[in-house]
């Protein structure tokens, strides 16, 4: 299954909707969309995840690279995570780095 | 299983992980297990076409081959870049780092190391050899 990553910019929140199997192959077109939303300096960084069925470290460094181009002070919010793709965050302990949400809380994320 | 060939380049991930996905169903290994495998050749496999063939200009194939025992399903990764032992990679104490500050690399073969039951890696023929091991029953 491939890779495709789609975004919108709201409220000053970027948002990124994942899906299929995010691997090294894949992992350059999310970041390239990560640069693109930075230049519109958001607030904040929403990614959903409900059907991101597969993600290598490839994409956690994506998460590092969102992260480290947006500014410490954005909070990256993961929404709606798999269970396998939910190890693998905790087994890095990105989970420290995040915020995972079960499912799109729009008083918690601020998009109002 | 038969063994498959493919070129040492990202486009064959997807290819190698579902060779080992089938490995797995052929093992009998529960939807959890087919997944860390699935990663952890995945991420040795990435590393081989990044950093074995394409940084080093070099171009080549990565034979992928599983072997069925009773009690184990091993996958073996072979390629003909340099010599690399993977497991000079791990620095698991960048794991307690926050996001932003962290260096990148190692994290793959952390995965890799992790998530099979026993990982090996030897140097035959002027093959690499990666080697994952992962028992047929729970542990």
């Amino acid at each position: 299954m491939s890779f495709t990553v789609t975004s919108e910019m709201k409220n000053g929140i970027a948002q990124f909707t994942l899906v299929g199997e995010l691997d090294a192959a894949a992992a350059g077109g999310f970041k390239a969309a990560i640069e693109q939303a930075a230049a519109n300096q958001p607030k904040r960084v929403v990614l959903i995840m409900n059907e991101l069925t597969y993600m290598a470290s490839a994409g956690l460094r994506t998460l590092v690279f969102a992260k480290q181009k947006m500014g410490a002070n954005v909070d990256i919010y993961v929404i709606g995570v798999q269970e396998a793709v939910r190890e693998t965050i905790e087994m890095t302990g990105f989970h420290h780095s995040v915020i995972m949400l079960d499912t799109y809380d729009a008083a918690e994320i601020g998009d109002v | 299983m038969k063994p498959i060939t493919v070129p040492g380049t990202l486009v064959s991930l997807s290819l190698i992980r579902d060779y080992a996905r089938t490995a797995a169903a052929e093992a009998g290994l529960d939807k959890k297990r087919t997944y860390r495998l699935e990663l952890a050749v995945d991420e040795i496999a990435t590393n081989i076409v990044n950093h074995g063939y394409q940084e080093a200009g070099l171009t080549g194939d990565v034979v992928v081959h599983a072997t069925i025992t009773a009690h184990a399903l091993t996958i073996v990764l072979e390629d003909t870049a340099m010599p690399f032992d993977p497991r000079r990679l791990t620095r698991p104490e960048q794991i307690d780092l926050p996001l932003a500050e962290r260096p990148i690399g190692g994290l793959g073969v952390f995965l890799a190391i992790e998530n099979v039951d026993e990982f090996r890696y030897e140097y035959v023929d002027d093959h690499n050899r990666n080697i994952f091991v992962v028992k047929r029953t729970a542990a």
